[in-house]
């Protein structure tokens, strides 16, 4: 993001004593509010504020071809389709057009990393306020954040 | 690079057919080679499916080798589920290889629907992103950066629910797959047809229908159980109950039934090639693959064009 917030990462991911704290108060709220699956890699502000790694098929992109027509998962019938849900909270937040954006396929050396310090490092994409963001990736030389 | 006969086809504005084959659950050659030959001549191109409704079956890459030694042009269906990224793309530099020309990504049923719910799914990429994986290998790239020693080229598919809610999220994801690199779009069996009118017109105002080609899926059956059964348990599927009272008139009579589900994917077929921006037909005679030969003829769409697979002597000449 900034030099500052890679300069905060870079503090606090040296530093075991202040990494787990954050990372415990991050999912920790994340997983009340949003049923967080910790991948590390947060995509909630593009999704309406809802986890799309909650779907069975942990889809990145859109919905599977097999929403129920009431808006329930085809593998738990007694749950929404969390994409359904999405495109719900989008159309309630007005923000439908940031579900147009492709998400690259998910790093799985993140998961169970904290998204706030991956973002503060530059690791991933920022928080989409407004402005258009800019496609971050791990490169096979960085090296794997703290666990 | 040779171009595969689809490609071919669609680029010179035919009305093209496809079919679909479900490899045996056995390793049976002949099996496979049975199936081809309804095929053979009646069809541009077949679909070997992957693993469908995740119940194991013959590997679509192998049933696609032995497609291509009879002279039938697969299109190789590839899922999510079974494989990661590192498996997809082996599996895809092999089957360049072996000369197999198309490939459909699909994210993949859920295993619970299968004969294994018990295992682990992998779901490493989405569709989506497995589009971009081929699309990035045909351009020299494999998802990684690394360069491929020498190029290779697919013809890159991908699959549409006109009939799944919600409605504009599913046109917005079938423009995600167009931008990844989908060069051709199969829809999932078409019933309900002023829904599916409904769904290309929106296509259509997107102008996608200008930047791949659309390929509505056909599904003929031969029993009104099936056709409940895609109804009540097939999730995303549209089945109106005029279909279903026309076949349950016949039900008792094993034969009449057959005639009637033909007729009924006749008539389908008839509506949907007046629709402005449908570039062919894709049958799924799923378990019923004798019936394609009378099908497609009944569909008056034979003769097929001539396959133009430029053999694989002529290229290396050139």
């Amino acid at each position: 993001m900034s030099k500052l917030s890679e300069a905060i990462a870079n503090i606090c991911e040296k530093r075991q004593w202040l990494y787990k704290p954050i990372l415990l108060m991050e999912s920790g709220a994340k997983k009340l509010i949003f049923r967080c699956q910790d991948c590390g890699q947060c995509v909630l502000s593009q999704n309406a504020f809802t986890c799309c790694m909650r779907c069975p098929k942990q889809i990145r992109n859109g919905p599977c071809g097999g929403t129920r027509p009431n808006g329930r998962c085809e593998v738990y019938p007694n749950r929404a389709c969390i994409w359904w849900l999405i495109h719900r909270r989008a159309k309630r937040l007005g923000v439908v057009h940031k579900l147009k954006k492709y998400h690259i396929p998910a790093d799985r050396r993140l998961q169970y990393t904290s998204a706030w310090m991956n973002m503060f490092a530059g690791r991933i994409l920022p928080l989409q306020l407004g402005k258009k963001p800019k496609e971050v990736t791990l490169t096979k030389k960085d090296p794997p954040p703290l666990r | 690079m040779a171009a595969g006969n689809l490609e071919l086809l669609l680029n010179l504005g035919h009305f093209v057919v496809c079919g679909e084959i479900s490899p045996p659950q056995s390793a049976d050659k002949a099996a496979v080679l049975k199936k081809c030959a309804y095929f053979k001549d009646t069809v541009d191109a077949v679909n070997f499916t992957d693993n469908q409704t995740a119940v194991v079956r013959m590997s679509s890459v192998m049933a696609s080798v032995f497609a291509l030694e009879c002279g039938l042009e697969p299109i190789m269906q590839m899922t999510c589920r079974d494989r990661n990224r590192l498996a997809q793309q082996s599996d895809l530099l092999g089957a360049a290889a072996a000369g197999i020309k198309n490939v459909l990504c699909l994210t993949g049923d859920y295993m619970s629907f299968g004969n294994h719910p018990d295992a682990k799914g992998d779901f490493d990429l989405d569709s989506v992103q497995l589009i971009h994986a081929v699309s990035e290998l045909n351009q020299g790239r494999f998802l990684s950066g690394d360069v491929l020693k020498s190029p290779m080229k697919l013809f890159i598919g991908g699959a549409a629910n006109p009939f799944a809610e919600p409605f504009d999220l599913r046109i917005i994801r079938l423009g995600k797959k167009i931008a990844a690199g989908a060069q051709f779009i199969q829809t999932q069996p078409v019933f309900d047809v002023p829904r599916f009118e409904k769904w290309i017109s929106a296509v259509r105002d997107e102008g996608y229908d200008q930047q791949v080609h659309i390929l509505a899926g056909v599904m003929p059956v031969r029993s009104v159980r099936a056709l409940i059964h895609l109804r009540d348990e097939v999730p995303g599927s549209l089945v109106p109950d005029e279909y279903i009272l026309r076949m349950d008139a016949v039900k008792d009579d094993k034969e009449k039934s057959a005639e009637v589900g033909l007729a009924l994917a006749v008539e389908i077929v008839d509506q949907l090639k007046r629709i402005p921006g449908i570039k062919g037909i894709h049958f799924m005679p799923v378990m019923w693959e004798s019936i394609t030969p009378r099908l497609v003829e009944q569909c008056g769409l034979l003769p097929r064009p001539k396959p133009v697979i430029a053999s694989e002597s002529s290229e290396e000449a050139v």
